[in-house]
């Protein structure tokens, strides 16, 4: 095997350790994130927290404003997300109103 | 000399793939930040968090849910973390109504856990005719991914949505008198309320009038740090103010900034102080 050959060899074998050590070892570290970075149920329970307000203040621009902060495609796209997730982890039912109330209205504005 | 030199080859072969990979990792691409958590938040994110969770308590009044909610932050002492914000808030000019829902929520916390040393009976819950009672059920499960949120669901019909005042126990005035104290830098109403212990209370609302007008509400705990019943107030030198303690029909008048002298009897602007206590 030629010199250059085995040197290849070697810098890949490093670039392999490298990419394991900054991608799973050592990662860059978690800190000062943002609202878009939530796990999908903290979202959908940011969500529900816009939706528990607007359902008694009836304030969809405070909403979207709220709901825009995730930075998704659009408010509607969030809650929709959301509906999605909280159908599927089994909210309760007044919690799915609520989202279902949000979304309802954020249609009627589109 | 031909062997020499191969062996140092591959070692900075290795060394320079390690370098490449790592750099790749860390800087060019690295692991994305999808799936974190609200306690890893940017501060003014979380500042935003913890209002949102507030403002949902000051509709749903769902303190089980909200705490749960604050838990989610990370903060040691949740009740703190939300009177500081709104301490923080109020000092950057921002919206009244945002810094007391804050302090709502902080001293329904606070007095929870007031709770297990509970004031005696006499107190008397301030009656809100337009809140109606309330059914709650615990519901278990509030999304199987995580076990964090606790759903506690308020079934909460058409109430009207108002900043509940906290409940003010009958205290009984204990001192009123002015004092000079220079370290303070500004001339302040100091209130301290205390339990038959001498602990401090969180969340008394004081109210402040100049004269006889209905002026300013705020909360004893709002500023932890010099203790749980510390509230104050800034007052303005030769107007005559008078603080109320709301539901306890204690009235406090007459307090005016006195005029001090300090050791080089150059004259100052001092403060009031007010301790109150329930008589249990």
């Amino acid at each position: 095997m030629s010199r250059w050959s085995l040197f290849f060899i070697v810098l890949l074998l490093g670039l392999g350790l490298g990419l394991l050590y900054g991608w799973v070892i050592n990662p860059v570290s978690y800190q000062d994130t943002t609202l878009d970075s939530l796990r999908i149920d903290y979202k959908t329970d940011y969500t529900l927290m816009v939706a528990e307000v607007y359902h008694q203040s009836n304030d969809l621009e405070w909403a979207m404003n709220r709901l825009t902060l995730l930075k998704d495609k659009s408010p509607l796209h969030s809650i929709e997300e959301s509906l999605k997730f909280a159908a599927q982890a089994e909210y309760t039912l007044p919690d799915m109103f609520l989202l279902r109330d949000l979304h309802n209205a954020l249609k009627e504005n589109n | 000399m031909d062997q020499n030199r191969g062996n140092w080859y591959i070692l900075t072969g290795l060394i320079l793939g390690l370098i490449l990979g790592v750099v790749y990792s860390w800087v060019i691409s690295p692991v994305s930040q999808v799936d974190t958590h609200p306690s890893l938040l940017r501060t003014d994110y979380k500042d935003i968090y913890r209002s949102l969770i507030s403002r949902a308590y000051q509709f749903n009044n769902n303190l089980p849910r909200a705490e749960a909610r604050l838990e989610l932050m990370g903060d040691d002492e949740p009740a703190l973390a939300l009177a500081a914000q709104a301490q923080r808030f109020l000092a950057e000019g921002g919206d009244n109504e945002m810094a007391i829902i804050l302090a709502n929520l902080s001293a329904a916390i606070q007095n929870a856990e007031l709770a297990d040393n509970p004031i005696p009976a006499t107190v008397t819950p301030a009656a809100d005719p337009e809140i109606t009672p309330t059914a709650s059920s615990e519901t278990g499960e509030n999304g199987g991914n995580n076990p964090e949120i606790t759903a506690v669901t308020t079934e909460h019909p058409d109430w009207t949505p108002t900043p509940a005042p906290t409940e003010s126990p009958p205290f009984i005035l204990q001192d009123s008198s002015p004092i000079c104290d220079p370290t303070l830098g500004e001339s302040l109403i100091q209130v301290i309320a205390t339990n038959g212990a001498g602990d401090g209370i969180p969340g008394v609302a004081i109210q402040i009038a100049l004269e006889t007008d209905p002026n300013e509400i705020f909360y004893t705990g709002l500023k932890p740090e010099l203790g749980l019943g510390y509230a104050d107030f800034s007052a303005e030198p030769g107007l005559t103010y008078q603080v109320e303690i709301p539901d306890s029909g204690l009235i406090v008048s007459e307090i005016e900034v006195p005029t001090c002298q300090n050791e080089s009897e150059e004259s100052y602007w001092g403060s009031w102080e007010i301790y109150i206590t329930h008589p249990n």
